[in-house]
This record gives C-alpha cells, sequence and structure tokens, in this order.
C-alpha cells in the first residue's frame, strides 16, 4: 500500500514533491464528479467499526457523501461545475480551474481536520500539501489508509502529500510556503499569524479559518417550554460534546432571556441530566493536563468571584456547568465547559459581539424575535446563525466564505470566433 | 483558632517521615476537615466552592476526596485572603514570566512562623540541625521586606540552620549579576575543614558561580559543603545539562562529592513545604502535608509508576487557601511507601511542567513545551 504520509526533514523534500504534485494537476483535469466518486469509496471505507471512536469521523463521513457535496458544488462553481464544465456568462463563459497545489495548515485540536481542509481543494481540481500536525499523526494515517484503498488507480492520492514535521521547523514551514498556489489555514491567533507570515508567492491566495469562538442563546419561550425544553437540552449537549467544545462552531456561553414568572431553577437539571446522559454515551477517552488544569481553573474562578454564581460538575474534568448572570461573553474554557448567564434581553450580549463570534445557536420561540437577533448578530461579525443541535453542521458558506471556491480560478473566455 | 493552631503545632512537632501512610492520612484528614470549617467561615467566595464541590468534604473518607484549588487561582490580584489587611505579616510572591502573572500568597504571623518551622523540620532531615556558615549565591539586595519573591523565600527559609552569611554575587544597575569571587574565595578559605551550607537558585548556581570557576580553574575545596537548589532545569536543559553533569560539575568546583548537592522543589504557594531530593532521586511529603498524584482524565490517583498532574496538601497556612492545591506541575509515583532511604508514604519524581496550551476557538493547542 502507498504511503501518503512522510516525515519529512528538508526544504528539498517538500519542493520536490510539491513540484510532483503540480505536475499531476497539469497532467491530468479532474471534475469535482471525478473526485467525488473516490469520496464516495473513500465514506465506505470510513464507517468500518474500528474507526467509531475518531472525534468527527460521523462529520467525515456525510461530508464525503455525494449528497452532502452536489448542492455546496452547484452553489459555489456554478450549474455545470459538476462537470467541470463551462459556465454562459451572457457572451462569455466560464470554468472553475484549480489553483495548483495547496497547502493545508489544519488546527492541532481537531481530529479530521487535516483531511476535511485537504477535500476542499481536490474538489477543486487542485493537488493538496498537508502539513499534518504531531497530534494527529496516527489518526490521520489510520483515516488515509481507507482513501488509498479506495482509490486503487490513483486518481486522488497521487495529488496528495502529507507532510508531518514539527511546527517549529521554520525552514519547513517556508519551504511550504514557498511552494504552494493557495493556503487553507486553520487555527489559534498565534498559529495564524505565524503561518500568514510565511513567504508564500504573491499570486498565492490564503482562505483563514479561526481562531473564533460561539455563542447559543435562548429566548423565555423556548426554555420555559416544559413539553421542548429536553429536546432542547439535548440539542445544547450535543452542540457542545462535538470535538471537546474546542472547535469555532462550538457554543461556550448560552444566554438565556429572562422573564418574569419564569424561573430558571427548572431547566438547568434538565440541562444537568442531558449533560450526564450525553457524557454516558459519548465519554472522553483522553485530556490534554494543560486543559483538565484550565477546567478547574475556571470553576474555581467562577466559584470563588462571587458567592451568588452556581456551578454543576463532577470531580473529574468530564464536564462543567457555571449558572450566573450576566451579558458579558465569558472567556473561553473549553473542554465541556458552558457558562448558563441569564439576560433581560438577548440583544445585550449580541450588541458586545466584536467579530471574535463565528456561530450563533438559536432555540427561540419567538419568530419575530429570531429575526431581529439575526440581523443584529450579522451585523456584528457573526456569520452562522442556526438552530441548536446545528452548531457544527459543516454546510458553506463556512466563516462566511465558502470552501471550494477561494481555491480555484474563475476562468473567464470570451470567444473571439464570434 | 487557637485550637487549630495547637493541633498545626502538634503535627509540626512529629518527626517528617516516620509516620505510615495510613496513619499520616488519618491525621492531615481530620485536621484539612477543620481547617476547611475555618476557611468557610473566613472566605464567602471560597464557601461558595467547597459548598460545590461533588464530595461534602465533612463527610469524605480520603484526603484525595477533599475540595482542591488550581494553583493558577492565587494569581489573583488582590490575592485571596482570609485574614484582614491588617494581619498580613508578609506577601510572597512566585517567579513569573513576563507573560504570567505571578502568584501571590498573604501570610499572617501564625503561618510565617509555621512556614519556617516546616522547612527546618525537612531540611533538617536531609542535613542535621547544626548551624553553620551559610552562603548565598545571590546578592544581598534580593532579600526584599514584606514582600518576598521565591528566591528569598527560599533563601530565608534556611536561616535557621545559619551560624553567619555570606553573600557572594553582586548586582549591577540593570541587575546583571556577577560572582564576587574575592569574597568567595575568603568564604572558602575560612572554612575549608568546617561544615557549611551553600545555597542557590539552580541556573544561578550554574551560570555565575560554576561556570565562572570552572573557566578559571579554581577548586573552592569545601568537603564538608551541602550544596541545596531549587528552580527550574528549563534553561540548564537547554544548554544540555543535567541533573548529573550538574551534581558533578558543582561537586568539581567544590571540591566534594556529588552526594553532598541536593535538589529541592518547592513553590511559595505551598508554604513551608520543600520536596529535597533523597540519595534515591526521589522526593517525599512530610508528615504536615501530603502530595497526591492525579490522572488528567479523572483526577484518580495514578498508580506506582505512572504519570500525572501533582496536588500538593499542606495543613500549614491558615490565612490564604494554600492547603489543597492542583499544581501545573507533572510528575511520576515512584512508590507509595518503602522508598530504600527509609522514608515513609509516596515517594515521586517531578516531571517538569504541564505541556501549555493555546486554548482558543479552532485553536491550533499542540504542545509548545513537552514534558521533560
Amino acid at each position: 500500500m502507498i504511503e501518503l504520509q512522510h516525515n519529512v526533514n528538508s526544504p528539498e523534500e517538500i519542493a520536490r514533491a510539491a513540484a510532483v504534485l503540480r505536475q499531476a494537476v497539469f497532467d491530468t483535469e479532474l471534475s469535482p464528479n471525478d473526485v467525488m466518486k473516490v469520496f464516495d469509496a473513500w465514506a465506505k471505507g470510513l464507517s468500518a467499526r474500528e474507526l467509531d471512536d475518531i472525534p468527527g469521523i460521523v462529520f467525515l463521513r456525510m461530508w464525503l457523501r455525494r449528497g452532502s457535496l452536489e448542492p455546496i458544488i452547484a452553489r459555489e462553481l456554478g450549474a455545470n461545475g459538476l462537470q467541470g464544465g463551462w459556465n454562459e456568462d451572457g457572451r462569455a463563459e466560464n470554468k472553475a480551474f484549480p489553483l495548483g497545489v495547496v497547502g493545508h495548515w489544519p488546527a492541532g485540536n481537531v481530529e479530521i481536520q487535516p483531511l476535511l481542509s485537504m477535500t476542499c481543494a481536490l474538489l477543486g481540481g487542485n493537488a493538496a500539501l498537508v502539513r499534518v500536525p504531531k497530534a494527529l499523526v496516527d489518526i490521520t494515517r489510520c483515516l488515509m489508509s481507507k482513501l488509498v484503498q479506495s482509490d486503487p488507480e490513483q486518481v486522488l492520492t497521487r495529488r496528495i502529500f502529507l507532510a508531518a514535521f514539527d511546527h517549529n521547523r521554520q525552514d519547513l514551514q517556508e519551504a511550504m510556503a514557498k511552494a504552494v498556489d493557495g493556503a487553507m489555514i486553520w487555527g489559534g491567533e498565534e498559529a495564524v499569524l505565524q503561518i500568514r507570515a510565511l513567504p508564500f508567492p504573491h499570486w498565492a491566495r490564503l482562505a483563514v479559518f479561526g481562531p473564533r469562538i460561539s455563542v447559543s442563546a435562548m429566548d423565555a419561550g423556548a426554555w420555559g417550554d416544559p413539553h421542548e425544553r429536553e429536546a432542547w437540552c439535548q440539542r445544547i449537549a450535543r452542540d457542545v460534546w462535538q470535538f471537546d467544545q474546542q472547535a469555532c462552531s462550538s457554543p461556550q456561553v448560552l444566554f438565556l432571556e429572562r422573564r418574569a414568572g419564569q424561573s430558571t431553577a427548572d431547566f438547568l437539571p434538565i440541562l444537568h441530566r442531558a449533560f450526564e446522559i450525553e457524557n454516558q454515551a459519548h465519554p472522553r477517552l483522553t485530556i490534554p493536563a494543560a486543559l483538565t488544569s484550565a477546567i478547574y481553573q475556571a470553576r474555581a474562578s467562577w466559584l470563588l468571584k462571587d458567592s451568588a454564581h452556581k456551578a454543576i460538575f463532577p470531580t473529574g474534568p468530564d464536564w462543567t456547568l457555571l449558572f450566573g448572570s450576566g451579558s458579558d461573553i465569558p472567556q473561553a474554557t473549553q473542554g465541556k465547559t458552558l457558562t448558563v448567564l441569564e439576560v433581560d434581553n438577548l440583544c445585550e450580549p449580541v450588541l458586545k459581539f466584536d467579530g471574535n463570534v463565528q456561530t450563533l445557536g438559536l432555540g427561540m420561540a419567538d419568530p419575530e424575535k429570531e429575526r431581529e437577533l439575526t440581523s443584529l448578530a450579522g451585523k456584528r461579525g457573526v456569520d452562522r446563525i442556526v438552530k441548536l443541535g446545528r452548531m457544527h453542521v459543516f454546510v458553506p458558506p463556512w466563516d462566511g466564505v465558502d470552501l471550494i471556491r477561494p481555491m480555484v480560478r474563475m476562468v473567464r473566455h470570451v470567444s473571439s470566433t464570434d | 483558632m487557637q485550637q487549630l493552631d495547637e493541633k498545626i503545632d502538634r503535627i509540626l512537632s512529629v518527626a517528617p517521615y516516620c509516620q505510615p501512610p495510613d496513619e499520616r492520612q488519618a491525621g492531615l484528614l481530620e485536621l484539612l476537615k477543620e481547617e476547611l470549617d475555618y476557611a468557610c467561615q473566613r472566605h464567602a467566595g471560597y464557601r461558595n466552592y467547597v459548598q460545590h464541590w461533588p464530595v461534602d468534604y465533612r463527610s469524605a473518607c480520603h484526603v484525595t476526596d477533599l475540595p482542591f484549588l488550581p494553583v493558577g487561582i492565587l494569581k489573583a490580584n488582590p490575592p485571596l485572603s482570609f485574614v484582614g489587611p491588617d494581619e498580613v505579616k508578609k506577601t510572597l510572591t512566585s517567579s513569573a514570566t513576563t507573560s504570567q502573572s505571578p502568584s501571590r500568597v498573604v501570610l499572617d504571623a501564625p503561618t510565617a512562623r509555621r512556614m519556617t518551622k516546616g522547612v527546618v523540620t525537612i531540611v533538617r532531615d536531609f542535613i542535621g540541625s547544626s548551624r553553620r556558615p551559610y552562603l548565598v549565591v545571590d546578592t544581598p539586595g534580593f532579600m526584599g521586606g514584606n514582600a518576598l519573591g521565591a528566591r528569598g523565600a527560599a533563601i530565608q527559609g534556611l536561616h535557621p540552620f545559619a551560624s553567619e552569611t555570606t553573600y557572594c554575587l553582586n548586582a549591577n544597575d540593570r541587575g546583571d549579576l556577577t560572582l564576587d569571587q574575592g569574597k568567595l574565595l575568603e568564604f572558602a578559605r575560612n572554612h575549608g575543614d568546617t561544615e557549611v551550607l551553600v545555597y542557590g537558585f539552580t541556573f544561578i548556581l550554574w551560570k555565575h558561580l560554576v561556570e565562572p570557576l570552572l573557566e578559571a580553574g579554581i577548586c573552592l575545596n569545601l568537603p564538608k559543603v551541602r550544596i541545596l537548589h531549587s528552580g527550574g532545569w528549563k534553561r540548564l536543559q537547554d544548554q544540555a545539562v543535567d541533573k548529573s553533569v550538574f551534581n558533578g560539575q558543582l561537586a568539581r568546583v567544590f571540591g566534594c562529592s556529588p552526594d553532598c548537592v541536593i535538589d529541592f522543589y518547592g513553590m511559595v504557594e505551598s508554604v513551608g513545604v520543600i520536596y529535597p531530593d533523597c540519595p534515591e532521586g526521589n522526593k517525599h511529603g512530610p508528615a504536615f502535608g501530603d502530595v497526591i498524584v492525579r490522572n488528567p482524565l479523572t483526577l484518580e490517583p495514578v498508580a506506582a509508576g505512572e504519570y500525572g498532574i501533582v496536588q500538593v496538601c499542606s495543613v500549614l497556612p491558615t490565612s490564604f487557601p494554600g492547603n489543597l492545591l492542583l499544581t501545573e506541575d507533572m510528575a511520576q509515583v515512584i512508590a507509595y511507601d518503602g522508598c530504600p532511604c527509609g522514608r515513609r508514604g509516596i515517594s515521586f519524581r517531578f516531571a517538569g511542567r504541564i505541556p501549555k496550551s493555546e486554548v482558543r476557538g479552532c485553536g491550533n493547542i499542540e504542545s509548545k513545551r513537552s514534558v521533560n
């Protein structure tokens, strides 16, 4: 079986790999349809039971399905985009061509991200040069082995090079940047700033995702509805559990609209129960010690700060609910630590958004209020406003930008023969 | 409070490493519960925290079940305190890098007294109780007034073993340290055949004493020296200096055996408790404190041989919440009893700081530092 992941030690290895990848793009034109055929087979390979425990695997399987990708491609690349054909545009015609070699710098904390990022470039007909973070080397190798099995003709695998190297190797980072025509960069502020400062060619296009946080909110009609609140709580718990609450789309805080005559004291035990159930179904298998430390710090800070503050948590770091009131967005702790804050008006926290909030997850009974919040949130930099329980549903535009389109060039042809 | 004070004094008077683990645990548990009662009366926020702990401390059967605080909480400013401003005798601050805030702990008179007694009790077990000439590899200017840093606290903690004290470093206006070789050689000449005590921060000892003396080819000829040092190893590791190299070169410049060098771990947040290496290279908890090494996933104590996050326990402080602290350090448990050195209870070895993470959004939280 061919090995797509390599421990890279020199800039020359990266330059050589990029040259081979670029040649592959020149040699064969791939339509999204060609790519999706392999993806379909790969998705089937990924349904193997032994992969079930990989966080995000369900999303990766779903994402790779034709049913998920076709509408995205049609929307981003046009009606003929699926076949890789030309789209008429008045007297001209347009067609998506790949940028060439796209470099991927995924975050180190989302297991499927190296592959998710890579698929976006491949759908545009590009080749993918992926830096695999140290923590994800084994998982990525395991997932890629299924692609190798699903692609015997090497339609895609000849366009992929996964480079594993330490993130401190500035020479390798620079070599990778110099070798690409586009880049998809995911990560924390420090990582993003460092990668953006690398010596990319002047024509390279960069798409940056993160670092951002997400927020959830419910109006009193929703959380106060005795028939619905259990379902709402399950949705919240699901959104918190995915990716161990470390994705940009993970809710870090839940704002509850206060209403006279209604007490959150009835709602919080149900949320508590939903967290317990979710934890039983999806217990954490490992945790970085630093995250454990951060979780205990968050619990202690919260309760010591104000004796009116409440909290519920088990003895271990499994999950944490912090209760209080106020419209300020608390600092994100992650690790299934949700701060629940009562506010008089849900517009109060939204007015404080500063562009750092990616997704607003809503549970609303009042559609007019939802419309008002949506407009307000859009103005304040929020890119996705979705129903609670769907905060991680991976439908572009993501972070306010398309996923495939940024890594293709729309070539316009105006015929000279007319 | 007086009753509590007497109980702490009683436990402080016990030989620090002789009690069987079960007996020690029972004594600590009882006293720590009383201290929790006291602390809850003194601080509403702390009471709120303790009340939310999943296990009611009053019915806890093990020290491991008691509510602990993460050490980072002591970075609060103003510091968390169980005493009024008029009762504060000293404020200790931890060393911190420019990007970090230091911890601040307030000591009232009883806690300060116990801090001294705790350190003396532990150090006595390793070097004996006699007073001897004390060479401090630092500057006298480092000893502050009411505000004391980690270096100052360590220097001061060993004063009860000093018959006279000599500081052998100078600092210029910018704070750069240089060795006062004349003063050092005079100290060596005067005390060549007597027991002497030396203390310095690990990196300072190396950079400002060992390196210059090695370069100058000087041996101090102090065969009866005991050299205590504390502080991080990171900068030395960056220079590829490990413990055996450090001890060997230190022994070379002092003209003593490498066994005379004792590395101890201490943190200002756990006042009065330090953890010197025993001859087996292990660390031990004293009678008035304990160490729990917890699995990061479950927070349960790890089995012997395993690594985890260090929690320090101490009955000494009553002026701030320093009794039960989850540190930001990792350690390996060597055994829960039976260290060949003869000290009872847990033996463990530190394994460096918890690797740092950037915790944010879709943040890249790859480890920036690995466990040593």
